[in-house]
């Protein structure tokens, strides 16, 4: 036995670790159909942060990177090894809810647990985490989240990321220390309660950080009364439909709060694949629509509330050329399904399997602001037009941007990219289209958030951060991981 | 591993996105998925992804099967709530793909079957239990002519006849009790129907599951020529692991079967319904566990529940883990053999869900499920009562 196997067993208990390679196989790929796999020389599943510092010691000590882990639901490859010879931590052991504090409107939980999971029960008792994490929330856990700037898992029109609602971390430091931050830095608070104070916002540092700065243990969220009453509504939309949805979403901003919990484009592509590239339709009541598709949900403390924010927000739907389906499921009200059956975190799987057995999306998701999505959806065009024989060369890939997501106050989440086949033979293709597709959309204006290794890399291919900007960030890097422990290879730090 | 590449399409469906974990969907009653996870040390390998990734791995020449690999993969119940969990919306207008693409009973059960083939399976137990099954052609070590036991002295059953009730080695051999249970209902009713007694052998249920292929096809071959010779035009099965293996792998295996295939819940409840059974008050609360072999793999939700509905007396209180997604009592695929210890784990946390409906007893409709919940039980120190559905019937038929 190695010794470096023996001091993890020592520190995680003989049963957490493994050197297997059939365990290590087990993490040597993210959920994408481009970067090769790389297992990992050991998998270890700490249960507490004390343990997960130990083994930050050990790793400092023999030189051995770390990669975080949590759900293992990164579409960019951020949660598998980018160097040779690391140890994947993975924290979905630690998954206790460890206090609801209904007076302080708080949750606080070990990272390692789903989003689903603490939203079931939090409704329990009549709260919701307000954002409800990523679209993959069922399985990605509440650190991945956090790492990320999630959003798409629902609630995000209305509570914009999951990380503008953290108010506390403990956070193990490349050296093993364990810090609290937020209202919990001062040994003298009572209980967690708000991000900002105590000098620099340094739970900011480790938030949508893809894992780079340390390993999140635990967190203190805030959490939200789930209001009594809620709409939801499905339309066809005309095109160009980017720019219609664009002017709907600027209008209802400009109207203030209306209201409105998620709202989603699904593009003409969307549905008309949903509908053509695998055997059974995905949306039976959808079969035959020509038009791309809108949605809204909304939420209201009071039922005269509802009625009178449906009025405006209708309105301005009307006005952008929407006609409203039916208001039953059956009628194609997607967005029923989306709020009342918490289809908000499964919204996304359609894509999966989209062209058949074995296609795996590529994503390419960026921020914009809501007014350049129309722009951004025209250079998603052109660049589909200028490799499409490339596109159809490998197996017949697809491109093009799947829905579109009012994120915030200010912002679409553009849920743009590729459509691949998962095979050996496919992968090299993949990932220079892949690549070749996220830079342009770096080089455009576009913001991602779920980075990974390829996002990260690829900000720094396209030089999109100054020289100052960069070297600020590999200052930080270094101060606070100078032996390159945690997630080495993002941002090529 | 050619079962496994046959399945290929199967194994690149795998998104991994990991759905399979550890879902929760309150609007549709999913809390969790996988019974094996919580007991075991929560490697990736121990649900569903993790499996897939490694076929992916074994396809592509990057990983070789091992003994360590074929230890974690016979710690699975087969139960198919990953497959329930994977992209499934629950919904009838709303179908992602992923579900369709992929049976993960299915796939884990091809993998099984390589590994048998490359002598890195089944486990020891499984081993011996096949060997014994060769001899005398039950997986209980009893003697083939012992199989008669359970029929009451003096009860005659003819070979042949329209109505053949597939009895099974499981209720004969451990559990007499279920088997008379049904035999009672059959006779209350005025049912007429065989037993292909002393020529059925055991239906091959273990062997499908636990990859050894080989013994399975041998059994299922000799069990259809026996149930032909029959002139059966229904089969009757109490057991629902005998159920599973007649209406599904046979059919995968010859086709389309030469007689129609049934489970005694809907046998009972179309008695009940026909009014040929006369039930007293009962006064009991029961909570209905799903059989995996009945529930997920055989789409058999609704039939024991009107059995309960009919019963007069009987009130029935839901678990919180129900139907689709119902959670597994641990034992099946090979598991209860394989890994006793943790097959009576994963039932204790059935054991104390049923405990929380408050109910007086916990119905099924599987002797597999029984046998392993009694178990859990008798572990915690339950008062709850452990019964198959045909034996709560038989219990309050009234006497005419």
């Amino acid at each position: 036995m190695s010794k470096v196997l023996k001091l993890l067993q020592d520190a995680v208990g003989t049963e957490y670790v493994s050197d297997e390679d059939f365990i290590t196989y087990a993490y040597a790929r993210g959920i994408d159909s481009a970067l090769p796999p790389n297992p990992p020389d050991y998998v270890v599943k700490p249960g507490t942060a004390e343990e997960v510092a130990e083994v930050v010691k050990i790793a400092n000590k023999y030189k051995i990177p770390i990669v975080p882990r949590g759900g293992g639901c990164c579409l960019l490859g951020g949660s598998k090894p980018i160097e040779k010879g690391s140890i994947v931590l993975d924290t979905a052991r630690m998954h206790k809810i460890l206090n609801i504090d209904e007076n302080a409107l708080t949750v606080t939980v070990e990272t390692g647990i789903t989003w689903a999971e603490l939203n079931s029960k939090l409704n329990e008792l009549g709260y919701y985490t307000g954002n409800l994490g990523p679209g993959s929330g069922i399985s990605a856990v509440v650190g991945g989240g956090l790492s990320h700037h999630s959003v798409g898992g629902g609630g995000g029109a209305k509570y914009g990321t999951c990380t503008q609602h953290c108010v506390a971390l403990e956070v193990v430091l490349p050296n093993g220390d364990i810090i609290n931050t937020g209202s919990n830095a001062s040994v003298y608070t009572k209980e967690p309660f708000c991000r900002f104070g105590f000098g620099p916002d340094l739970t900011g540092l480790f938030l949508g950080d893809n894992g780079l700065l340390g390993i999140k243990t635990k967190a203190t969220l805030e959490i939200f009364p789930k209001p009594p009453y809620h709409a939801a509504k499905t339309f066809t939309i005309e095109e160009p439909s980017p720019e219609n949805a664009a002017k709907i979403w600027l209008a209802w901003r400009k109207r203030g709060d209306l209201g409105i919990f998620d709202s989603q484009l699904w593009t003409l592509t969307m549905v008309l694949g949903t509908q053509l590239l695998t055997d059974v339709p995905q949306i039976k009541p959808w079969v035959g629509l020509t038009k791309a598709v809108f949605f809204y949900t909304m939420e209201a403390e009071t039922e005269e509330q509802l009625e009178a924010n449906i009025k405006i927000v209708d309105r301005i739907c009307k006005e952008n050329g929407c006609t409203e389906l039916g208001p039953e499921l059956k009628d194609g009200n997607y967005a029923k399904w989306h709020y009342e059956e918490q289809g908000h975190w499964l919204t996304f799987h359609g894509i999966w399997g989209g062209m058949g057995p074995g296609s795996i999306p590529l994503t390419t998701e960026v921020h914009v602001p809501i007014h350049r999505f129309p722009y951004i959806a025209h250079k998603l065009d052109e660049w589909e037009a200028a490799h499409k024989a490339e596109l159809d060369a490998n197996g017949g890939m697809q491109s093009g941007i799947s829905t579109a997501l009012l994120c915030g106050h200010t912002t679409v989440e553009v849920d743009a990219g590729l459509l691949a086949w998962d095979k050996p033979q496919y992968r090299a293709k993949n990932l220079e289209l892949w690549k070749s597709q996220l830079e342009m959309l770096i080089r455009e204006g576009g913001m991602p958030y779920m980075l990974g290794e390829i996002y990260s890399k690829g900000l720094i291919d396209t030089e999109a951060f100054n020289g100052a900007y960069y070297s600020f960030l590999k200052s930080i890097k270094q101060a606070l991981d100078p032996n390159r422990i945690i997630s080495p290879g993002k941002f090529y730090l | 591993m050619e079962n496994t590449k046959r399945l290929s399409d199967m194994v690149y469906a795998c998104s991994g996105i990991g759905d399979c974990r550890i879902a929760y969907r309150w609007a549709v009653g999913r809390y969790g998925v996988c019974p094996v996870l919580e007991h075991s040390p929560q490697f990736d390998p121990y649900y569903a992804r993790g499996k897939i990734r490694i076929a992916k791995g074994i396809l592509e020449g990057l990983l070789e099967p091992s003994e360590g690999l074929a230890k974690v993969l016979y710690q699975c119940t087969t139960c198919g709530s990953c497959h329930s969990a994977c992209h499934q919306t629950m919904c009838e207008y709303i179908v992602l793909p992923i579900g369709r693409f992929i049976d993960h009973t299915k796939l884990f059960e091809a993998m099984r079957a390589d590994l048998v083939e490359e002598g890195l399976g089944p486990m020891p137990r499984h081993r011996e239990i096949a060997e014994w099954t060769r001899k005398e052609h039950n997986p209980y070590m009893e003697k083939h002519e012992d199989r008669l036991k359970w029929l009451p002295a003096g009860k005659t059953v003819p070979r042949n006849a329209d109505l053949i009730w597939f009895v099974g080695c499981t209720e004969p051999y451990r559990m007499p009790e279920l088997a008379q249970a049904f035999l009672k209902i059959l006779e209350a009713a005025d049912v007429d129907f065989g037993i292909v007694h002393p020529d059925e052998w055991c239906c091959g249920s273990i062997f499908f599951r636990t990859g050894v292929w080989n013994l399975a096809r041998e059994l299922a071959s000799h069990n259809l020529e026996v149930l032909k010779a029959s002139g059966a035009k229904k089969v009757v099965i109490h057991c629902a692991g005998c159920f599973r293996t007649i209406a599904k792998d046979y059919v995968e295996l010859f086709g389309k079967l030469p007689f129609e295939v049934v489970n005694a819940v809907d046998l009972i409840r179309d008695l009940l319904k026909e009014g040929k059974l006369k039930l007293e008050k009962a006064n009991v609360k029961v909570t209905y566990h799903d059989p995996c072999h009945l529930g997920r793999h055989m789409g058999i939700y609704e039939a024991p529940r009107e059995i309960l509905k009919m019963m007069p007396g009987v009130k029935v209180v839901e678990m919180k883990r129900i139907r689709d997604a119902s959670w597994c009592c641990g034992a099946g695929g090979g598991v209860k053999s394989g890994f006793p210890e943790l097959a009576v784990e994963i039932a204790k946390d059935r054991i104390k869900e049923a405990e929380e409906t408050g109910a007086d007893y916990l119905v099924t409709a599987c002797p597999f499920c029984i046998m392993n919940l009694q178990d859990a039980k008798e572990a915690l120190g339950s008062k709850i009562r452990v019964l198959d559905i045909a034996e709560l019937v038989a219990d309050n038929l009234a006497l005419v």
